[in-house]
């Protein structure tokens, strides 16, 4: 259900693009209205909506985030658009990491670089706990060096792609940044899931192990097996006929019981049902929507116009 | 008989309103503390990004000077400007409506000395390309940025204390126990007239 939700979710964004495209003037995107890849796709931080920049680069630099948040707990959001309200990209950055508290919430490590072309703005938000790793003059020097040449020519791929490229090695080499311990409640979740799961074999077996096995009315020793089980029509009526062996004292058992409905020997003697396994619900793991940590921002980083 | 025990209900009854009164007020009072914590906090704040600016202005009085020598005037300003602001101290627990405006209008007296600094470079093309100032530059900019962010997270944490000690019925309990409305910053006439930057 939640799956068509969100395709259906997509079609409508898809439907507005298209609109958008068809009516020759592009959406002016506001904090609400951007779509936050990251949120329906985990392994995303490109936001693309107007195509500003080509798959090839927003394929690569998605690798190389999820990358960097794995291994330094970095959140990033790269915006790059054609218009945003205002024309602000600093206050359309603050305001867009504040709400959705982009980057962790103990580090406070989020990134978040936008670009609007039509605007001309862009800027470099580092996160309240990114601004000694990256201070805004190393932001500025990003900027002036390897995004504002290429964006003066046009080329959003260069800009963007060498941009977060850089800021990115110099989140690599800042060993102080650790990985968000959230992975770990991911593996804490699989362990329980686990232990639910072999202790629901453990019920299963052990039920199975108590309708076959029982103890001996003779010699009191858990010995009673099953031998033979059939059905058996008895006075006209239905019955489960079975075979009981003690393989200590040799006692020999008959019952005959009502047979149950459905399965033939789902029941035990000792009336215990047997549990079938429980279907555990795994997969659609690789498109579960990612979620942002809580971190803020506090007005850090460099940008400009070109 | 009947009628004693009629009294002691009622008076058992209004000790019973009284203490739920009480602790209804304990809770309160102990929610505009964390409150009034909040407020200091973000005033903390504020006052660490205005000594953020105030650590790198010598910084960038210096690289300015190395390419404008003749501008004495303006970097005379910067660093008075600079020493009266640093000077005023302000403790957020016993704040008063001038001790924040002093504070404000010292700040913004740095602030127009600083642009006036960043308008002069504009007159010199090396310094303008100077690699070192561009950072410095950015660092400023950054720097009022944070310094906008952290007034308005003071303001909204003022404000909400504010609505919370005037409403009925919590204002009863801030009236008992002294705890006053506190007071926003508001933008000046100085943080109007954002300094001219000339594109030539």
């Amino acid at each position: 259900m939640a799956h068509f939700l969100r395709i259906l979710r997509g079609a409508c964004i898809l439907l507005l693009w298209m609109l958008g495209l068809g009516m020759g003037n592009a959406t002016v995107w506001t904090i609400d209205n951007l779509p936050m890849v990251h949120l329906q796709d985990a392994r995303r931080y490109v936001c693309n909506p107007d195509g500003v920049l080509s798959q090839e680069v927003v394929d690569s630099l998605d690798a190389l985030l999820m990358d960097l948040e794995q291994r330094r707990g970095v959140q990033t959001v790269v915006v790059a658009v054609r218009q945003i309200e205002g024309g602000d990209a600093y206050r359309f950055g603050v305001d867009l990491g504040n709400k959705y508290g982009v980057g962790s919430k103990s580090q406070r490590s989020g990134l978040i670089v936008v670009l609007a072309t039509d605007d001309r703005a862009y800027f470099i938000h580092t996160g309240n706990g990114l601004e000694g790793t990256l201070p805004d003059a190393i932001c500025k020097r990003v900027e002036m060096q390897l995004m504002v040449p290429s964006m003066k020519e046009g080329k959003w791929d260069d800009a963007i792609g060498n941009g977060v490229s850089a800021l990115a090695k110099y989140i690599e080499g800042d060993e102080s940044l650790i990985p968000e311990p959230n992975n770990e409640d991911d593996t804490a979740g699989a362990v329980m899931a686990l232990l639910i799961m072999l202790f629901t074999l453990a019920i299963c077996v052990s039920s199975i192990y108590l309708s076959l096995v029982h103890k001996c009315p003779k010699c009191g020793k858990r010995k009673l097996i099953l031998r033979k089980e059939e059905v058996v029509r008895v006075n006209g009526k239905m019955k489960l006929h079975r075979h009981w062996r003690c393989s200590s004292c040799g006692h020999e058992e008959d019952t005959y019981d009502d047979p149950p409905a459905g399965r033939g020997n789902a029941m035990g003697r000792s009336g215990v049902p047997i549990i079938f396994g429980s279907g555990g619900n795994f997969g659609g793991g690789g498109f579960s929507g990612g979620s942002f940590g809580g971190g803020s921002f506090g007005g850090g980083g460099a940008g400009g116009h070109f | 008989m009947k009628k004693l025990a009629t009294g002691t209900l009622v008076l058992l009854a209004l000790i019973g309103v009284a203490l739920i009164a009480f602790f209804w007020g304990v809770g309160v009072r102990n929610g505009f503390v964390s409150q009034e914590e909040n407020v200091s906090t973000a005033w903390a704040n504020v006052q660490t990004q205005y000594q953020r600016r105030a650590d790198l202005i010598p910084n960038l009085v210096n690289t300015v000077k190395g390419y404008a020598k003749h501008e004495q005037e303006t970097f005379e300003k910067v660093v008075e400007a600079r020493a009266k602001a640093t000077e005023i101290k302000v403790d957020p627990t016993n704040m008063t409506a001038e001790d924040l405006q002093k504070y404000q209008e010292a700040q913004g007296e740095l602030t127009q000395a600083l642009g006036r600094l960043i308008a002069i470079s504009e007159n010199y093309p090396e310094l303008k390309a100077n690699q070192n100032f561009l950072e410095l530059q950015a660092q400023l900019e950054g720097t009022e940025n944070r310094i906008n962010e952290s007034r308005s997270l003071y303001n909204k944490a003022v404000q909400d204390y504010n609505v919370n000690i005037r409403t009925f019925p919590k204002n009863i309990v801030a009236s008992i126990c002294n705890f006053a409305k506190k007071d926003k910053f508001e933008a000046t006439a100085a943080a109007q007239e954002a300094p001219q930057v000339s594109f030539d």
